[in-house]
């Protein structure tokens, strides 16, 4: 057992203990997240510049450009940004129950981000064209050899945009000529005011007052609420559904990472020739369970550091409640499992071939199968009692991810525990399964050189041994 | 006490080739053996099975009075011919992880691996990674750590192939040492002037089965010497040399003459027999070294004896052949 840890340990230690792995697996998602903040205060701080100049108007209509020049105003733009912000500031509400402590804090800054990203209020001059003006010319203007820094944009009303033609469907619209490179927030400035334009014009045309229209046609969206055993709650959606797709992207980060050191350490055991010497003091066995248990240590101080800070994250915006012990003790169950098989099936790889480049070709089709429920995470998730759902979370190697997947989803209490009890029993005993074919597969590669093994090699090896 | 290596009627075969067929072999407690044949003999396909690497196909076999050698790794010591080291871990921690490995006590380790490291010239590489040491440095890293837990059988697969000749007299040194110290040493080797140096015992292998398994002494009696080695004075005594009583063949070899004599005449008849008939300038018995006695065994036996080339193999010559190519 000693010699067992002596390797485990040598193990960990070439592993974690590097500069390499300590910086890429721990400083740079603990500088990441210190960026957070550093990132939403640069946005918050940066405005754009102030843009002035010219939108010419032909006005085939001929009754818009009063309205046109209203809504092109700075007011009329700065009080539909705020109609914007506001809308914004309502939708950032329903995505947390941010509402109840630090909500009204959160919205009014959320509310400043957006008007600062939407930088300082432009200026526009509305310069109408006569109707007998030369399209072509005036689009010329526009092209950044015509020498006018102040023409912006043009825009052309259809004659029918008010009043509908004899027998047509619809109203004719209006087209829009910008200079190149123009700020996109600037061209929809341009297009949002015309298109208010001709509306309020259009309702006031039928006798509409545009006031009624809108209290009309608004419905306040209202905040759903979910009713749960414990009480109502907010709902929280959109994180709940991000929830089971983080769980197993951390499993399977954590359990990636060490089997693929646990690859790279075996292969070069193997080619540096240092294994015979190995094996003079361990068997073959005591070897690869001192080196799966190492990296075992290794994903778990990935799975900490991460689900530390995740935690750390849910905590800070008091949504701890979504996680809970149960669901983590399962992902550290889960993650044991997984990892297992995933390991016993790399030391056997690592074993077998000469080299990095050759392991390639044998884990291609392995890591399909395993990537499988993350590439159905969104049927697993939608519906977590559906028969694709409960077969991929009973059949190894899938089945530590399907089930996490399972009991991370939205609707985690309604899995039956016996399915849970089951998935881990028959992932138990796909690791010693694995574990024991990987053993004789690992006691006969490890003195093997030469041609690159197959799959086929590989089952002959099994039962060789 | 029981022997320290005892095979029955050992085979291994890998798929279609026959690597060890039938081995039996006895290694007494305390006795410096030598395992000697040509690349490809068996010899560490032997040493594996012993060392509980690989499992023999057929047979019986003890080590240190164990069934197999899993239960009594800690008392064996072992350098491979297909030796590493992990190249990125520095010597001392190497030497270190090895000697936990092998079951040395953890109080006293680092003094060890100190002074061994001391002993073999390599006190200040103890905190350089290994992969910045020389190829020989690096085998002298492996020799410690196969002797690091001072074991009582102590095995090693062709340990001078690479050696400098100050290195190659450092480690004969240090195996006599061991010797001395009343363990038991096996060593392999496919340079038979090496095994002459060192052994008491030479166990030849040849196409998987051995051929020879004697003492020194007895192997220079048994094959009792019938050449001699004839520089005349006349250059062009080649001819009379060859009508002399008894003789089989002359050859030319680095400037003198080989004389074969027939087997069973007597060599002090024929040396006066030659001096009378030519004048010589040095006329010596030569003794058979193990060169010539594998030789002998083996092209009784094989068909295909190129003997040159095997010749040059025994010599250790083929390993700069090797070399030159790049090894694998």
């Amino acid at each position: 057992m000693n010699r067992v840890l002596a390797v485990a340990w040598r193990e960990f230690v070439s592993t974690a203990l590097t500069k390499g792995f300590i910086i890429g697996a721990v400083v740079v998602p603990l500088a990441f997240i210190a960026m957070i903040p550093v990132i939403v205060m640069l946005t918050m701080a940066a405005k754009g510049p102030q843009v002035e100049g010219e939108v010419a108007l032909l006005d085939r209509s001929g009754v818009l450009v009063q309205a046109v020049e209203r809504e092109l105003s700075q007011e009329a733009i700065a009080q539909r940004r705020g109609d914007i912000t506001q809308a914004m500031a309502e939708q950032m509400e329903q995505i947390g129950p941010l509402g109840t402590a630090g909500g009204a804090g959160s919205a009014a800054s959320a509310e400043s981000a957006m008007a600062a990203a939407m930088g300082q209020v432009p200026v526009f001059t509305v310069v109408p064209l006569p109707q007998d003006a030369d399209i072509e010319a005036e689009k010329a203007l526009l092209r950044p050899d015509a020498g006018d820094d102040k023409r912006l944009a043009l825009a052309v009303i259809a004659p029918d945009a008010i009043t509908k033609s004899e027998g047509a469907e619809a109203f004719g619209g209006f087209d829009l000529f910008v200079r190149s490179k123009l700020d996109d927030r600037i061209i929809e400035e341009i297009r949002s005011g015309m298109r208010t334009a001709i509306l309020q014009e259009r309702y006031q045309a039928n006798g509409f007052s545009p006031d009624e229209i809108r209290r009309l046609t608004t419905v306040s969206t209202p905040r759903t609420t979910e009713v749960t055993a414990a009480g109502e709650r907010s709902s929280t959606q959109e994180l709940t559904a991000m929830l089971p797709f983080a769980f197993i992207l951390l499993l399977m980060i954590s359990a990636m990472v060490g089997g693929q050191y646990l690859l790279t350490t075996t292969v070069e055991e193997k080619s540096s020739r240092v294994v015979e010497v190995l094996l003079s003091a361990v068997s073959p066995m005591q070897l690869m369970t001192g080196k799966i248990l190492g990296q075992m240590a290794v994903g778990f101080v990935l799975l900490f550091v991460y689900t530390g800070l995740g935690t750390g994250a849910l905590a800070v915006f008091g949504l701890t409640d979504l996680i809970g012990p149960v669901k983590l003790v399962y992902l550290f169950v889960f993650f044991v499992l997984a990892y297992l098989m995933l390991a016993s099936f790399m030391a056997a790889v690592g074993s077998a071939v000469n080299e990095l480049r050759e392991a390639q070709s044998l884990m291609g089709p392995v890591m399909i199968v395993v990537m499988l429920p993350y590439i159905l995470w969104l049927p697993i998730t939608r519906d977590p009692n559906s028969t694709l759902a409960v077969v991929l979370s009973l059949v190894p190697p899938m089945s530590p991810f399907a089930m996490v997947m399972r009991l991370t989803s939205t609707q985690a209490d309604v899995i039956p525990t016996w399915q849970v009890l089951l998935s881990i029993g028959v992932s138990a005993i796909g690791a010693y399964l694995s574990i024991w074919a990987a053993a004789k597969v690992f006691r006969v590669g490890l003195l093997m050189f030469g041609k690159p093994p197959n799959f086929r090699t590989l089952i002959r090896w099994v039962r060789m041994a | 006490m029981t022997d320290a290596i005892v095979m029955r009627g050992v085979s291994k075969s890998f798929g279609q080739k026959q690597a060890v067929i039938d081995m039996n072999l006895t290694v007494p407690r305390g006795a410096l053996y030598g395992f000697i044949g040509p690349n490809g003999a068996g010899k560490t396909t032997t040493i594996r099975m012993v060392m509980a690497i690989l499992f023999p196909d057929a047979g019986q076999l003890s080590v240190l009075g164990r069934p197999s050698a899993v239960e009594s790794k800690d008392r064996i010591g072992y350098l491979p011919e297909e030796r590493g080291v992990y190249k990125k871990m520095k010597v001392g921690a190497f030497l270190r992880h090895m000697g936990r490995l092998k079951g040395v006590p953890g109080a006293g380790l680092d003094a060890k691996v100190r002074a061994w490291l001391e002993r073999m010239d390599l006190a200040d590489c103890e905190r350089k990674r290994c992969e910045e040491l020389s190829k020989g440095m690096q085998q002298k890293v492996q020799f410690i750590s196969a002797v690091l837990h001072e074991p009582e059988l102590l095995i090693l697969d062709e340990p001078f192939s690479g050696l400098d000749p100050v290195n190659t007299r450092l480690l004969r040194d240090l195996i006599r040492e061991q010797h001395a110290a009343g363990r038991t040493v096996i060593f392999s080797t496919h340079v038979m002037p090496q095994a002459e140096q060192i052994c008491e015992h030479i166990v030849m292998i040849n196409k998987g089965r051995k051929v020879l398994d004697a003492s020194l002494p007895e192997i220079k009696a048994r094959f009792d010497p019938h050449t001699l080695l004839v520089e005349p004075l006349d250059g062009s005594a080649e001819g009379v040399l060859a009508g002399v009583d008894g003789v089989r063949s002359v050859s030319r070899v680095d400037g003198a003459l080989e004389v074969a004599l027939e087997h069973g005449h007597d060599p002090h008849a024929a040396i006066r027999a030659i001096v009378d008939a030519t004048p010589v300038s040095r006329i010596e018995l030569r003794r058979p070294t193990l060169e010539d006695v594998f030789i002998e065994i083996v092209q009784g036996k094989a068909t295909n004896g190129d003997e040159a080339a095997l010749r040059a193999e025994l010599r250790g010559e083929a390993e700069a052949v090797a070399a030159g190519e790049g090894e694998r």
